[in-house]
């Protein structure tokens, strides 16, 4: 690898920008998303940006079961997004479908539809669990994963 | 000058190396001062060059419909004409590179070719946020543009030369003599934030209305060079600012000299910081209101303070 692409790498690990899509949550895990970004947790410390387009993020959060209705227009924000880009799901359903599985208007969680790099479980997933999810992607990438 | 100089300048100091190196330095600083004052820890020292090298590494994604020359030009424009006008502002000295009579007009109007690029971007992106976002750039600069030359002509008056070298030498000549300029430097900071659509006048890019205003289809490389261009844009107006309102320590050794330049620019950015946490987002009508009603009369009060000044001393 050469320095270039080194130092891209370096700072695709210290500068992930997220944008935060609901895919059919209850709401309570997109309040926890944002209360992550408040002064309280500060996760501008790692470098986290919430942005609200896609073509300028990196990560993608997504909270809540993928609905029928949502399932085409996720894949579309998803494909709006420059690459390198990552999928991070954030709470139960997100992982799984949670309490919404087997819903007939349900298809269950993001990786149904979508790749997922990291899955962050909690009903919902507290802020502190969010961090820690976000800290353990980076580190993931950081070993080259 | 030589060939071998003029290229050591263009390319080094006070060219692009040392205007990329200070305006990453800015950016870091004003958000770590934004941070501290909203009582967090805030970004690392080197977020502002990772940012930059992520987004190097980004896929580039020209929207459909878009007119690509426009769209791909914008952003390099917007940079160069940031970098031109360094060469026409003294640092920390009285002569600037290339000083010559007239300048400050070159320099303010090199100042304005960013926000063009800002709204052509914008406008050929496709997007309708864009749109919005870059009919409300071109808005603004009706409103802060005309208070902030006026602002800046003032002290020209005084020193009676067109050339901002001219002004620092006059004023480095007669210390006392920039306290006159006061108001007109609160007119030339207010419309500086006003330039670097900062809060309370960041309508153009308002990400909680119109997403991310003219750049929302920006990505990668082309979005490195536009968040690039803004941060290189706040050092060059606050170089502009310094050089012409602030007068102290020009006659010091060069290194010296340098480092008292620095202090001025972060003393300004550091303003600037303070403004954007002390205030919320202004509506653009507010804005120009605010502009034409309040900052434009304090600003032309400032151009009378100097004639007759001019005429007592
Ligand atoms: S995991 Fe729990 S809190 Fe989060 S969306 Fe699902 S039901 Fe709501």
């Amino acid at each position: 690898m050469n320095v270039a692409r080194k130092m891209v790498r370096w700072g695709q690990r210290k500068s992930p920008w997220i944008l935060h899509f609901n895919t059919g949550a209850c709401n309570a895990c997109d309040i926890e998303i944002i209360a992550a970004l408040t002064p309280r947790f500060d996760l501008e410390r790692f470098g986290v940006l919430l942005k609200g387009t896609p073509r300028h993020c990196d990560i993608m959060a997504c909270s809540g079961p993928v609905t029928r209705q949502i399932e085409s227009r996720l894949v579309r924000i998803y494909e709006q997004v420059p690459e390198p880009k990552l999928v991070v799901a954030v709470g139960s359903c997100a992982t799984s479908g949670g309490v919404f599985n087997g819903l007939y208007n349900v298809k269950g969680g993001i990786d149904q539809v979508i790749p997922v790099a990291a899955y962050i479980p909690g009903c919902p997933a507290s802020p502190q669990a969010i961090i820690d999810g976000f800290a353990k992607l980076l580190k993931t990438l950081e070993e080259g994963k | 000058m030589t060939v071998g100089s003029a290229v050591l300048n263009i390319l080094v100091f006070p060219g692009f190396l040392f205007l990329v190196a200070f305006g990453l330095a800015g950016e870091f600083v004003d958000r770590k001062l934004y941070a501290r004052l909203q009582n967090r820890q805030g970004p690392p020292w080197y977020q502002p060059l990772a940012d930059f090298l992520k987004l190097l590494g980004k896929e580039n994604v020209i929207p459909e419909g878009a007119d690509r020359p426009t769209f791909r030009l914008a952003p390099v424009f917007a940079l160069a004409a940031v970098v031109a006008s360094i060469f026409y502002i003294p640092l920390g000295s009285t002569t600037s590179v290339l000083p010559f009579e007239g300048d400050l007009i070159v320099v303010l109007y090199l100042l304005v070719i960013p926000t063009v690029a800002f709204f052509l971007g914008g406008w050929t992106s496709r997007s309708v946020f864009a749109t919005i976002g870059a009919f409300r750039a071109i808005t603004q600069v009706f409103a802060y543009e005309i208070p902030l030359f006026v602002a800046l002509l003032a002290p020209a008056l005084l020193a009676n030369t067109w050339s901002i070298s001219g002004i620092a030498a006059y004023y480095a000549g007669h210390p006392w003599l920039w306290l006159v300029n006061l108001l007109g430097f609160g007119v030339a900071l207010v419309s500086l934030l006003g330039k670097l659509e900062k809060v309370p006048f960041d309508t153009p890019e308002a990400e909680t209305e119109i997403v991310a205003g003219s750049f929302i289809e920006y990505s990668g490389r082309r979005l490195a060079f536009f968040r690039l261009a803004i941060d290189c844009e706040a050092i060059v107006g606050a170089s502009l600012v310094a050089a012409v309102f602030l007068p102290f320590g020009l006659g010091l050794t060069p290194v010296l000299g340098i480092l008292v330049y620095v202090a001025k620019v972060l003393l300004i950015l550091g303003i600037l910081a303070l403004l954007r946490t002390l205030f919320a987002r202004l509506r653009i009508d507010q804005m120009v209101h605010f502009c034409w009603s309040v900052v434009a009369p304090i600003a032309f009060l400032q151009i009378l303070i100097n004639l007759v000044v001019r005429e007592l001393i």
